[in-house]
């Protein structure tokens, strides 16, 4: 167990470093001069040879990727050529709104999933119908979907707000923990309000990952309710209810626990996208700016902060499912 | 992607010719909604090659007065430029559809190649070929993808290759597993006991068994790939601003939403359209080439 556990993390600081590597070879070999951007058109050649040596783009490339990492161990991702702040300051800014979107996103992918997954399983006309949906829901565009719901939800009923995270103009751009920062202080009114902003974009974000979890969880839950224990338990009289929870879910969930941890990944990249359509202000907005005005260190800070975090909530699902199956734990 | 069978040995017979043709004749085994999906595949490709010669007006020529409604005169209205919607919507599912077929091949031939010579030498090759590939297969791909091109700068031929060098190590898992298992199949030890070469061996008599699962992945991953490029296309990682993408024009037609709909709406929808009809006609090969 143990030592499955120290092999899984070793193998996910591998995949970190193949991830470093990745975004330090973008930013070194490929034609963009950074220096040549931080100064823009008119510098001299002396400015540009001193920033250079200043950066240490004149050592060899080996020494430049361990100062690389050197500086991203003390969280130093460069300055923002837009914003002339250190992209850190700028992406410790924008997290928090963006983490609020993908909980809330996967909360109700969840649910939804879970929704679906039980549907499926239904047997007649519903099943169908379920995978004709599911489909669908999958073949969708978040953006697609996004300013559907913009039309109809708030233009046509006006029952949720276009965008944003507010009502309130002068918290408009505020970019913390809103939603938890008002249901923390017990303002009924506000978490209301951060709610309703909340709830069209966490739903079309949470739209394909929801479809994934169902289909994993009635793949699954398929194959179980063919096995003996299911029958036995049928015929020792538990209601179809019982049968489906406590044999059926609990046994599927390892499966559906591993999907839900690569759709956290898929969310990530969905993100950017939503938070465009509905002017969210997080990361995702953050970084379209950002490629607007061909601000490297941003970019790459963001992909940075998404892409550690996919590999990272993935190694944290695998070992999740570790603890909740011992057999997988005799595998490997 | 995870229903796909992998080191499944009926593959190697679907390589005689003899079963290629009963195959086909399997036609009869799926559903009317399986036939349909196949069909409408091979309609859009078909439509899309000839695209040019169905639709009236270019890509970038201006026929109107901007913000023309829908049926105004033209099928669609007109953009916030005066071109034709309907003509930029069709010459963007176009670019989009041979987009992600090309983006597959690639990412096909790059895992299938890797896949092979990992399957076929075994050994260290084979570990550290593996390893290189669950590597980049725990890496959020459309994320990298992001940041080359914002690197390379924009333009389709990038995109593409960004988004194909994601995409491999799916395939070279398949094409490895089935190579593994059918190299150890009477037919292949026959040929290497007759004195056929190494990589003849690896080619003429394992490599074709393993098309049918590739085959498989290729058509499940066509919608995927899709909403891929639409979405670098939204942000602006795809072609360079006039030419007609569905993603851009979305992302274009978002500022005039509640004045003149269709102009995000049009491309939107499309992109839709094309996501379920791949999808559709993926799950229908599977259900054609797995039993």
């Amino acid at each position: 167990m143990r030592r499955i556990v120290i092999t899984r993390i070793v193998s996910m600081f591998g995949v970190l470093m193949l991830l470093t590597l990745a975004i330090f070879l973008i930013q070194n070999v490929l034609p963009a001069d950074p220096v040549r951007s931080y100064f823009g058109r008119n510098a001299t050649a002396e400015q540009l040879e001193a920033k250079r040596q200043e950066l240490g783009y004149d050592k060899p490339i080996a020494v430049q990727y361990v100062n690389f990492l050197g500086r991203l161990v003390e969280l130093d991702l460069g300055t923002s050529l837009r914003t002339r702040r250190p992209v850190t300051t700028d992406l410790a800014d924008f997290i928090p709104a963006t983490f609020e979107l993908a909980a809330a996103s996967l909360a109700i992918a969840g649910v939804l999933g879970v929704a679906l997954g039980l549907l499926g399983t239904r047997r007649g006309v519903g099943t169908g119908a379920v995978r004709l949906v599911s489909v669908m829901w999958s073949s969708a565009p978040t953006f697609f979907v996004g300013l559907l719901g913009i039309l109809l939800l708030y233009r046509r009923l006006g029952w949720l707000p276009p965008g944003g995270r507010t009502s309130n103009t002068l918290e408009a751009t505020s970019t913390g923990f809103l939603f938890f920062g008002r249901l923390l202080r017990f303002e009924l009114a506000g978490v209301w309000d951060a709610a309703r902003h909340l709830l069209m974009p966490a739903t079309v974000l949470a739209l394909g990952p929801s479809v994934a979890i169902g289909r994993t969880l009635r793949g699954s839950l398929r194959d179980i309710l063919r096995d003996d224990q299911v029958r036995t338990a049928r015929a020792k009289g538990l209601t179809e209810r019982a049968v489906l929870v406590r044999h059926g879910l609990r046994n599927a969930l390892g499966p559906t626990l591993s999907m839900a941890g690569l759709q956290i990944g898929l969310l990530l990249a969905g993100v950017i996208v939503v938070e465009v359509v509905f002017s969210w202000p997080g990361l995702g907005q953050y970084l379209d700016q950002s490629i607007d005005r061909a601000d490297f260190p941003a970019i790459l800070g963001v992909v940075m902060v998404l892409g550690a975090s996919y590999v990272v909530i993935n190694t944290v699902v695998d070992l999740l499912q570790l603890a909740a199956d011992p057999r997988l734990r005799s595998q490997r | 992607m995870t229903d796909t069978q992998v080191g499944g040995l009926e593959s190697d017979e679907a390589a005689s010719r003899g079963q290629a043709a009963a195959r086909v004749g399997r036609l009869s085994t799926i559903g009317w909604p399986e036939r349909v999906a196949l069909v409408a595949f091979a309609a859009v490709t078909v439509a899309l090659v000839l695209a040019p010669w169905l639709v009236g007006a270019g890509e970038l020529e201006i026929v109107d007065d901007p913000f023309r409604g829908v049926l105004d005169d033209q099928l669609l209205g007109t953009d916030d430029q005066g071109r034709d919607v309907w003509a930029r919507t069709v010459f963007g599912m176009r670019a989009s559809w041979f987009s992600a077929v090309l983006v597959i091949a690639i990412g096909a031939l790059i895992g299938g190649a890797i896949g092979l010579v990992a399957g076929f030498a075994g050994g260290w090759v084979d570990t550290i070929l593996m390893r290189l590939t669950d590597a980049v297969l725990a890496l959020p791909g459309p994320l990298v993808a992001l940041a080359v091109v914002a690197a390379t700068g924009s333009g389709l031929r990038n995109t593409l290759l960004a988004v194909a060098a994601t995409w491999w190590p799916w395939y070279a898992r398949i094409v490895r597993g089935q190579v593994f298992a059918l190299s150890r199949r009477p037919h292949v030890e026959a040929a290497r006991m007759g004195g056929v070469g190494r990589v003849r061996t690896a080619v003429v008599h394992v490599l074709p068994g393993t098309l049918g699962p590739v085959i498989v992945a290729a058509s499940l991953d066509v919608g995927a790939v899709i909403l891929v490029l639409a979405g670098l296309s939204f942000l602006g990682l795809g072609s360079p601003a006039p030419a007609a993408e569905l993603g851009a024009m979305t992302a274009r037609g978002l500022t005039y939403l509640f004045n003149a709909p269709w102009i995000a709406l049009a491309p939107g929808t499309a992109l839709f359209a094309l996501g379920v009809v791949a999808n559709f006609a993926g799950d229908a090969t599977r259900d054609l080439l797995e039993d």
